[in-house]
């Protein structure tokens, strides 16, 4: 077979292009403005055509959820209804938790957090890549008030951060990525936790930060911590522990922790626009 | 590339992308999506050789880095490197057997994509992208992109067609491409 002769330019095109690539990862990295720029101004631009193909793909999407998702959803359903029992158990105790929430948050002077401003906002899209599950998308943006790093919610509790807010979209980046880490508070205690995502319906982990002496029990609620460095504002419910393992090594207890916050079929978020006094964010993401 | 060429390549791309973002994020086989744009740049690739492959390559990952949350050019980066590639392979493929081996070098490709892509987050020290999912999202990702790359490749043989005669569309072969 003869081999063709290439030409150098095609190599010398390709240099070029990883040339610019790379100068693009680079820049991104640092936080270049002009390309954040350009990431909103695309979004901006893309925007109307996405929405008139997500009225016409919408119902094959959904149709193609229930097909696909059927069994997922009675299994889901089964399991809700279980969870829903236990829960009933626990209402004795969550009674008493929420109590003991509101008398937290009079304590750490939060009484405020009811009249925080927010921001109701539609679900526009799913993450759009294989590789990153962790991520919605909302319609609402910097037009709206929303800023990168402000909470969201959902019914029960905290769900995710913004994250490169558009004018008119924003992502949020969902707590249960395995990189995110939100300083947590348990209810009735005042030992604060480092918790983090666990991957896809996975729950959530509290690795660090909860001593072995510390009351904590099976059934309690988590809360945002709202300490100063946090970019997350504090008595924010975020998920009721459901397993607590010693660490005889490190005299830590590790928590396991169910998500308070609906993280599926969700169709609106609420946005806290709620910004940390400081910008140090002490590496909660 | 002429003017014609770019108009149809940006056209095909900006229909491809909306319908990467649109349908097919919402249309995943065991919750995974076909990656739409590298598919393109794989036929791409395959039909305007290294050079006008690896451009289009790295214009269609940079267009689905505008999207996405990993650092802008990581697609681009991938993409255009496999588009490269695979423009070389298909100069030393013989025409007669060129269907055959075109859809297997294209799924080949698209796995080499993904791997790429990851490969290169793993040294940016991006998080997320090496996952225990990775292998699964590498099969059914594959199979499930492989599934269009017959229109893929049709588009792409749609942009980089030399129009002889009026009216009349010739498809340019890969020999006199050379």
């Amino acid at each position: 077979m003869a081999v063709p002769q290439r030409s150098s330019g095609s190599r010398f095109t390709l240099a070029i292009l990883l040339l610019t690539s790379v100068t693009l990862i680079s820049l991104d990295a640092r936080g270049y403005e002009p390309l954040a720029n350009l990431r909103k101004a695309s979004t901006a631009i893309l925007q109307p055509f996405r929405n008139i193909a997500s009225t016409v793909f919408d119902p094959i999407g959904d149709a193609w959820e229930s097909l696909s998702e059927g069994d997922a959803l009675e299994k889901e359903n089964a399991l809700l209804r279980e969870q829903l029992s236990e829960l009933l158990e626990y209402r004795v105790t969550t009674e008493g938790a929420v109590e003991e929430l509101a008398a937290l948050r009079t304590q750490l002077d939060l009484e405020d957090l009811g009249g925080q401003e927010t921001i109701v906002a539609e679900i526009t899209a799913r993450s759009v890549s294989n590789f990153d599950p962790y991520i919605i998308e909302i319609g609402k943006g910097t037009q709206s008030g929303i800023r990168d790093g402000m909470a969201v919610v959902s019914v029960g509790g905290l769900i995710g951060r913004i994250e490169d807010p558009g004018l008119r979209s924003s992502r949020v980046r969902l707590i249960t990525d395995p990189n995110v880490n939100i300083g947590v508070l348990a209810v009735g205690t005042n030992e604060v936790g480092i918790l983090s995502g666990g991957g896809v319906n996975q729950p959530l982990k509290v690795s660090d930060g909860i001593p072995v002496s510390a009351e904590v029990e099976i059934g309690s609620i988590m809360v945002t911590s709202g300490s100063e460095r946090s970019p997350y504002p504090g008595g924010f419910s975020v998920g009721t522990i459901l397993e607590i393992i010693v660490d005889e090594i490190n005299l830590e207890k590790e928590l396991i922790v169910a998500p308070t916050g609906q993280l599926e079929n969700l169709e609106f978020v609420t946005v806290i626009l709620y910004q940390p006094p400081t910008s140090e964010t002490g590496g909660n993401k | 590339m002429t003017l014609v060429r770019v108009g149809k390549a940006t056209l095909v791309l900006f229909i491809l992308l909306v319908l990467q973002l649109e349908l097919f994020a919402s249309i995943r086989f065991f919750g995974v999506m076909p990656e739409i744009m590298l598919g393109a740049a794989v036929a791409s690739g395959w039909h305007a050789g290294p050079r006008e492959g690896a451009v289009l390559g790295f214009v269609s990952g940079f267009l689905v880095d505008l999207y996405l949350a990993t650092p802008l050019g990581l697609s681009a980066l991938s993409y255009a490197l496999i588009s490269f590639m695979i423009g070389i392979v298909s100069e030393l493929i013989a025409e007669d057997v060129e269907k055959i081996v075109r859809s297997v070098i294209s799924l080949v490709g698209i796995v080499l994509g993904l791997v790429t892509f990851v490969a290169f987050g793993e040294l940016i020290a991006e998080p997320n992208l090496y996952n225990k999912n990775f292998g699964k999202i590498l099969v059914v990702g594959g199979l499930y992109t492989g599934l269009f790359i017959r229109p893929l490749h049709f588009l792409m043989e749609w942009v980089f067609h030399q129009n002889n005669y009026q009216n009349n569309q010739f498809a340019m072969s890969r020999a006199q491409r050379k």
